[in-house]
């Protein structure tokens, strides 16, 4: 796995840590995740069945609706497409200052 | 000199979906009527509208008893007559998600009255007792293949003479547990299915439907062979890319067709992946055979679509018309896709698929005798 | 027509695997069983799907082998945690909860494909299907396995097992020189039941049995 970036946007901190929480990584720290590397079929060996389970976590916090599985996959492309989504389209009130 | 055995044949058979049995629910496919209407997900507690198939009059929300157990009563009452359950005449009962309707509304209200039916084996206790059967009947649980491995385990029972005749029953009723699973999957949206066409983003549409088949040794008009099965253990929702699980469950109806004229009744949910593999695989085992799927009219009937489908199929042959594919617009996946009705005098027989989560397939061949 | 049936369907027992967590908690179970399973692949699996996998990676049935699955109850745990999760249904928790996820979260795990998987599940005739269906089949190789893990809520509705355990069996045709035993069918007069927990006691005790087992049938099992 590629070294991880520096996390200096607290949103992208924020869904690197709901990714180890959801997903239960037991042995991956949010700091462990990198920026831009696939999340699905990447480093972390997620599958789509993360994805949807990333989904509803995110739709709960955010405020945001993913409306298809094809969506769920652009959206969830890295973790870098998943802040540009979320900032995009979340609840301006839920995400963090 | 040793008697040769009869041959097995399916010696009854019938469905009923929302638009009727057989004979209705065919008649209503060849019309191009589409049983799906947009529904609440989560039924009374609300939820994004998506496509289902209810029996007429039943809620999506359970009731206690089931709300769907008039539409097993009823088809049973079709049943030829016999102590089925009894030692030689064993049932097998196939289906997905059995009571669950029930479950969610006991952890959603704490009515004990929802209990009873909310387990697979007490819920197919208390439909053995409603029903009156003997207690030789068996529970096969496989997701969207379970009717295909009734049949398969009722004709290993013949064959063996560990049974005289077998009856498969199988059933799927709808439920907020279902359609959320299915929701949050999102497989089951706001769109309608369009099997086995190309568009932007997958959709299915999910149906109530319940079957049964006699199978005995020389009654009937009907032979299954070449039952194939096949679980690619590759992932829960995905195939293997290469469609070698569909290929390699497809083998043995291939192998029963070899120099017959077929036509395919495939699985065909509305997703895109899986609908492509199945596209090409059947293409390839059964070249100029024109494929069909009707879930995008009556929805996917999930543990109950192989039989289902198969009591659609026996009209199909027997009528001399097959409903072509039912669904939303979009261009066909490969030039066999049948999206009008077509002609099945010339035939020889269908192929009949179902696939599952977890990569499982399953296929026969059904002639007539 | 009635056919007479006399003979007895039977099959050799080449390898078995027994677990009985008794009252060992679902964390106890996953640190005890996790490092049978690939580095990172236990997270989604099920107390169930521990116990199950860790027999298949005994008997490890190969893709032209038969595989038979039996519970009553399945995945209670991830049953009752998927009801829990409404109104905003968890994808995973449904997935795992669906009959048969405990065979598929090991075998989908280590990307072992079976040719002829049958899951099953009942209640006081469960053992006698399972073996029915597993001296029925055409390979010569079956495993036949099975189990329940302990639920909570669920339990108390009387919808879910008391106990957690799992076995598995490989099942030959043909004697090997490892067979252990027999297991067998016959149409014989008479009634009665055997249900899952009662046939996992005989197996994981390595007790004898010669009895009736369902309406019209009796099951021997025998040790050598």
């Amino acid at each position: 796995m590629a070294p991880a970036s520096p996390m200096p946007d607290p949103l992208t901190a924020s869904l690197k840590q709901l990714i180890v929480d959801t997903l239960r990584l037991e042995d991956t720290s949010a700091a462990d995740i990198p920026d831009d590397e696939p999340l699905v079929g990447g480093g972390l060996s997620l599958d789509s069945i993360d994805a949807l389970e990333l989904v509803v976590r995110l739709e709960r916090e955010f405020g945001i609706k993913i409306a298809s599985s094809e969506e769920a996959r652009q959206a969830l492309a890295s973790v870098a497409a998943l802040t540009t989504y979320v900032r995009e389209r979340g609840d301006p009130s839920r995400l963090p200052s | 000199m040793a008697e040769t055995p009869a041959p097995i044949r399916i010696a009854a058979c019938g469905c009923v979906t929302p638009f009727g049995d057989a004979q209705a629910s065919h008649a209503a496919l060849i019309r191009g009527e589409c049983a799906l209407r947009r529904v609440p997900v989560l039924g009374n507690d609300g939820g994004d509208p998506v496509p289902l198939a209810l029996m007429p009059g039943r809620p999506l929300d359970e009731t206690a008893p089931p709300g769907w157990l008039s539409s097993v009563k009823g088809l049973a009452e079709r049943l030829p007559p016999g102590a089925w359950g009894s030692p030689g005449r064993p049932v097998f009962v196939t289906g997905s998600n059995f009571g669950v309707g029930g479950l969610y509304a006991l952890g959603r209200t704490g009515n004990a009255a929802f209990a009873s039916w909310g387990a697979l084996p007490t819920c197919t206790e208390q439909l053995r007792l409603a029903l009156g059967w003997g207690p030789d009947v068996a529970i096969l649980s496989h997701a969207c293949v379970s009717a295909h491995l009734g049949l398969l385990e009722a004709t290993r029972a013949i064959e063996a003479g560990a049974a005289d005749e077998a009856l498969v029953l199988s059933f799927d009723f709808l439920s907020p547990f279902v359609a959320g699973g299915f929701h949050s999957l999102k497989i089951l949206n706001s769109e309608f299915p369009a099997p086995y066409r190309e568009r932007a983003s997958g959709a299915i549409g999910l149906g109530d439907g319940a079957a049964f088949a006699v199978l005995a040794r020389g009654r009937g008009d009907w032979t299954l062979e070449g039952q194939g099965v096949y679980n690619e253990m590759h992932h829960f929702t995905s195939n293997r890319a290469d469609g070698s699980g569909f290929a390699r469950c497809l083998e043995a109806a291939a192998g029963a067709a070899d120099g017959r004229r077929v036509w395919f009744k495939g699985h065909g949910t509305g997703t895109l992946d899986a609908g492509r593999l199945e596209v090409a695989e059947a293409s390839r085992a059964f070249p100029g055979s024109p494929i069909t799927g009707w879930k995008g009219s009556l929805g996917h009937t999930l543990g109950s679509c192989g039989l289902v489908e198969l009591a659609i199929a026996i009209e199909s042959v027997r009528s001399g018309i097959a409903p072509g594919t039912i669904g939303g617009p979009g261009e066909p996946m490969g030039p066999s896709v049948a999206l009008d009705n077509f002609g099945t005098r010339g035939f020889d027989g269908v192929v009949c698929a179902s696939n599952a989560f977890g990569g499982a397939h399953a296929a026969f061949l059904l002639c007539h005798a | 027509m009635r056919l007479f049936f006399s003979a007895m369907l039977e099959r050799h027992i080449d390898l078995l695997f027994t677990d009985d967590a008794g009252g060992e908690s679902p964390a106890a179970t996953r640190d005890r069983l996790k490092g049978l399973f690939p580095p990172g692949s236990t997270r989604r699996m099920t107390t169930l799907g521990l116990l199950v996998g860790a027999g298949l990676s005994r008997v490890d049935p190969g893709e032209d082998d038969a595989l038979v699955y039996a519970s009553g109850y399945a995945e209670s745990c991830a049953l009752e945690g998927f009801l829990g999760s409404f109104p905003t249904p968890s994808p995973t928790l449904f997935q795992t909860s669906i009959h048969p996820s405990a065979v598929q979260q090991s075998l989908i795990g280590r990307q072992r494909p079976i040719r002829e998987f049958l899951p099953m599940s009942g209640s006081s005739l469960l053992a006698f299907h399972a073996v029915r269906a597993s001296l029925l089949m055409a390979a010569p190789r079956c495993v036949l396995c099975g189990g329940e893990e302990r639920g909570t809520w669920l339990l108390e509705h009387g919808l879910a097992s008391g106990r957690t355990f799992a076995f598995a069996a490989a099942l030959t045709r043909e004697r090997t020189g490892a067979a252990i035993g027999t297991l067998g069918i016959s149409r014989d007069g008479g009634g009665g039941a055997l249900g899952l927990a009662p046939f996992f006691d005989l197996l994981r005790e390595r007790k004898a049995f010669d009895g009736m087992v369902a309406p019209g049938w009796r099951l021997r099992l025998k040790w050598n």
